[in-house]
């Protein structure tokens, strides 16, 4: 583990030579170290940062272009023929609408799903002491970690001798299996920072406790479910793999939809195609603009933190 | 009669809370509909899947037929090593250049840059966006005829003739990495830069002022806060990529020759595409028993971390 730090470590160092330990007072030297700091710091920024937002570039720039100037070759790293055409072309495929809204149905659905099964038991294993809890918590982080692939396989022929295949409960319920743990550990940390005095003095003014899970404590972690939520509702908006195998074409989703509308067998029309990954993506960029302050606790409840 | 009856009278706090179970039977009343959830949609299918690799069974009939370690044998002398191999070379791959990239960036946004806010969210961006999109983006940017890569390197003199990247056995693991390695490195960048910001900076002036070098400030306090961060992201993520599926199956579906093949996308096939259910668990039971040990580690480490 220790290698893997020496790259961006040397990057920070290199500037400094050892020259200016002899010479020059400690503050001259610290305003010197600063300053290299800095340049490394920049240089750390340029460099990754054209690695991460270049393709970026890229998904934009042939999303705007014609096809014609997409079959060409060296293409031209700033496109001249700008156009909306891949944009409008979207709104007349009545299929990939369709696919839209049921990706809009069935991540919904899962989000409200995960957060309400989440908010139970989120609420009992932070707010209650008992056997058992702590290795229910453990089954549910490890649950997160199982293989989808092979999960697949056999949610597969359970759906299959239901005969629930292409439906939008099969998908739903494929989904929670990778929203529910995450929800469960998101509420569990929202939970805890809800003071037990609080609790304890709705039961002492007479509450029951269902009346205090659902009129005290669900009103204040009311945001912290809503991120929740969003973030189930992402995860399911993205899914590739269950959607893919477990639904036909009149439920599939967006994602695999796009695999199944633009990848063709002989030549993609990668501006349309690249213009659709752009309009999946608004909802999911959306959703994590309001959810950045939740961000980190989020992605580190049950991990991090704990 | 009736009124004078004292061990009529509960104790007061259980009457209090107003409920006639104990707190315990309460709490566990509360996680019964998700238990049942993870029962059904998680257990129960994990379970049946270790029990299935021990039949032969297709995937489009009903029935089945018992052949003990049949399946097992099957992969066992056949591709197994390669597939672990594979996969260990994506998930090492997958997890270290990202770290190294996302760990590299957070100490640059540490530092207090102008904008690092603004910096943040957008680097956040290729982690944000869906990952068949991701997958799109690069096998366009990757594309052997009309691909940009191929454009910039020629016009830079770096190759003479167009690559297909993932068309060919010795890049396609390669680009599958650098595809994996876009998307995940701006969450290891944020999850290290919360770590980072969480060591106090007197620590680093105090080390200063004693003539410690940055590379000495980096081992000596940096690290060591947020080393705990680092091991659980990294030791995430290497879970994560050893089941990862969407960025290899859409790029290359596991080809060309196989060479891109891991056990996710070798279980996917094996089942949808050769309808061999019984050899597609099999091999499923021998990568689940890999995947365990990585959490029973990684269960160790949060443990460790206190409450969990």
């Amino acid at each position: 583990m220790t290698s893997t730090t020496s790259t961006p470590l040397s990057a920070v160092d290199r500037p400094r030579s050892s020259a200016t330990r002899a010479g020059g007072s400690t503050r001259r030297r610290m305003r010197k170290d600063l300053l290299r700091s800095r340049i490394a710091a920049w240089s750390a920024v340029v460099v990754i940062g054209a690695f991460g937002l270049l393709p970026v570039y890229w998904l934009l720039a042939t999303a705007l272009s014609t096809p014609e100037s997409t079959f060409q070759f060296p293409p031209k790293l700033i496109p001249t023929d700008l156009t909306l055409d891949n944009f409008t072309a979207l709104a007349d495929n009545d299929q990939l609408i369709k696919y839209m809204v049921n990706s809009l149905i069935v991540a919904s659905i899962t989000a409200v799903l995960s957060v309400v099964v989440a908010t139970y038991m989120g609420y009992s294993f932070s707010k209650f002491r008992y056997r058992g809890r702590r290795s229910l918590m453990h089954l549910v982080l490890a649950s997160q970690m199982f293989p989808q692939a092979l999960l697949l396989v056999t949610l597969y022929t359970v759906f299959s001798s239901f005969g629930m295949l292409n439906t939008y409960t099969a998908l739903v319920l494929s989904f929670t299996t990778f929203t529910m743990p995450l929800c469960v550990w998101m509420l569990k940390g929202i939970f805890d920072t809800i003071p037990d005095a609080l609790l304890e003095a709705a039961s002492i003014d007479g509450a029951s406790r269902w009346r205090t899970l659902h009129s005290i404590v669900a009103p204040l972690a009311a945001p912290g479910m809503v991120a929740a939520g969003l973030f189930a509702f992402v995860r399911g908006w993205n899914d590739f793999i269950f959607a893919l195998t477990l639904a036909d074409k009149e439920k599939q989703t967006l994602p695999p939809g796009l695999v199944s509308t633009y990848i063709g067998e002989f030549q993609t029309s990668w501006p349309q195609l690249m213009a659709a990954s752009l309009v999946v993506s608004i909802p999911v960029v959306v959703a994590f603009m309001f959810l950045q302050r939740y961000l980190v606790g989020g992605m580190t409840a049950g991990s991090v933190k704990s | 009669m009736s009124t004078a009856a004292p061990p009529q009278k509960a104790p007061p706090p259980r009457q209090r809370t107003g409920g006639r179970l104990s707190n315990g039977a309460f709490a566990l009343l509360l996680t019964a509909p998700g238990l049942a959830l993870f029962a059904a949609i998680i257990f129960y299918p994990l379970l049946s899947a270790l029990f299935t690799g021990f039949f032969k069974q297709d995937l489009r009939l009903p029935g089945r037929e018992f052949v003990g370690l049949d399946n097992f044998t099957y992969w066992l002398d056949g591709d197994f090593l390669t597939i672990l191999k594979q996969t260990l070379v994506f998930t090492v791959g997958a997890t270290l250049v990202p770290f190294v990239l996302g760990l590299a960036l957070a100490l640059a946004l540490n530092t207090g840059l102008k904008g690092s806010g603004f910096l943040r969210g957008l680097f956040l961006f290729p982690w944000v966006i869906p990952g068949v999109v991701v997958s799109f983006l690069w096998m366009w940017i990757f594309n052997a005829n009309y691909g940009v890569l191929n454009g910039v390197l020629m016009k830079a003199g770096i190759i003479e003739e167009s690559v297909a990247w993932l068309g060919q056995p010795g890049t396609a693991m390669l680009a599958v990495i650098v595809t994996k390695t876009w998307a995940s490195f701006p969450w290891m960048m944020v999850m290290l830069l919360a770590g980072l910001q969480t060591v106090p900076k007197e620590l680093h002036e105090a080390a200063s002022m004693d003539g410690a070098g940055s590379v000495r400030r980096f081992f000596n306090v940096t690290w060591p806060q947020i080393r705990g961060v680092a091991s659980i992201v990294l030791l995430l993520e290497f879970i994560w990529n050893f089941q990862h599926f969407d960025t290899i199956y859409v790029l290359t579906g596991g080809g060309p020759a196989g060479t891109t093949e891991t056990f996710a996308t070798a279980v996917y096939q094996t089942a949808f595409k050769g309808f061999d259910i019984g050899r597609a668990t099999a091999l499923g039971g021998l990568w689940m028993l890999l995947l365990l040990l990585l959490v029973v580690v990684y269960l160790r480490i949060t443990e460790r971390k206190g409450d969990a």
